[in-house]
């Protein structure tokens, strides 16, 4: 089964806030997830990224699915990076 | 289409803020295909098979549903005003920050502001900052 790395909204009305979870790709929208690895909080000036690299990496490395927004936040915070220069060590 | 987009980031993040002032004036299955698109992230395949549609029809309801929140925008200018105001009160609280000297008069003022925030939908009432709420 799929294991998928995406953005959950939390946050107030008109103040988003989100949380980098990992989950199942076919768990239902129940907020259920297997781990938190991270938050993005566009409203804040610069938006502010935290990102736990190395559950990132853990989870990147053991074929999970990152959707094309948490891409676009692990590439930069410079995560994906990373992991292509571990996967061409091997 | 948010796949393949260098920058489905920000993409999403403008239209969730959309989504907040606009949502009542969508249909309930464009309000439930944006919240799986936007709000939790899922693909287009996810919702096409969660729904039983194809992913076509998926792709075709969010863009239409976003450009019908778009045109909302262009019209009442919601969220630029809401975010000018915010742009604002921070200015304003940084500037009373650093120039009020008197403890009482800053204190009274900066409840003055917090509470134009929670007018704003920003913060909750008693929150000092708009993001206090959510660190508890």
């Amino acid at each position: 089964m799929a294991v998928r790395i995406r953005l959950k909204r939390m946050g107030a009305h008109k103040a988003p806030f989100y949380r980098v979870v990992v989950s199942d790709s076919r768990s239902p929208r129940d907020g259920r997830f297997i781990e938190e690895i991270g938050t993005y909080n566009p409203v804040a000036q610069p938006a502010q990224v935290t990102i736990d690299e190395e559950k990132a990496l853990k989870w990147l490395q053991t074929g999970a699915q990152a959707s094309d927004t948490v891409r676009d936040l692990l590439s930069k915070a410079g995560v994906l990076k990373k992991f292509h220069e571990l996967k061409l060590q091997k | 289409m948010k796949e393949h987009t260098p920058d489905a980031l920000a993409r999403t993040t403008r239209v969730n803020l959309l989504f907040d002032f606009y949502e009542s004036l969508l249909t309930d299955k464009q309000r439930t295909i944006l919240t799986y698109y936007y709000h939790d992230d899922f693909s287009l395949g996810e919702i096409a098979s969660e729904f039983g549609i194809s992913r076509q029809a998926v792709y075709d309801n969010i863009k239409r549903a976003e450009g019908i929140l778009e045109s909302y925008e262009e019209k009442l200018s919601l969220l630029a005003r809401h975010e000018r105001l915010m742009q604002m009160t921070d200015q304003l609280e940084r500037d009373v920050k650093a120039i009020v000297t008197n403890e009482w008069d800053k204190q009274s003022i900066i409840d003055a502001i917090g509470q134009f925030r929670v007018a704003e939908g920003t913060a909750r009432e008693g929150g000092g900052s708009s993001w206090q709420h959510l660190k508890a």
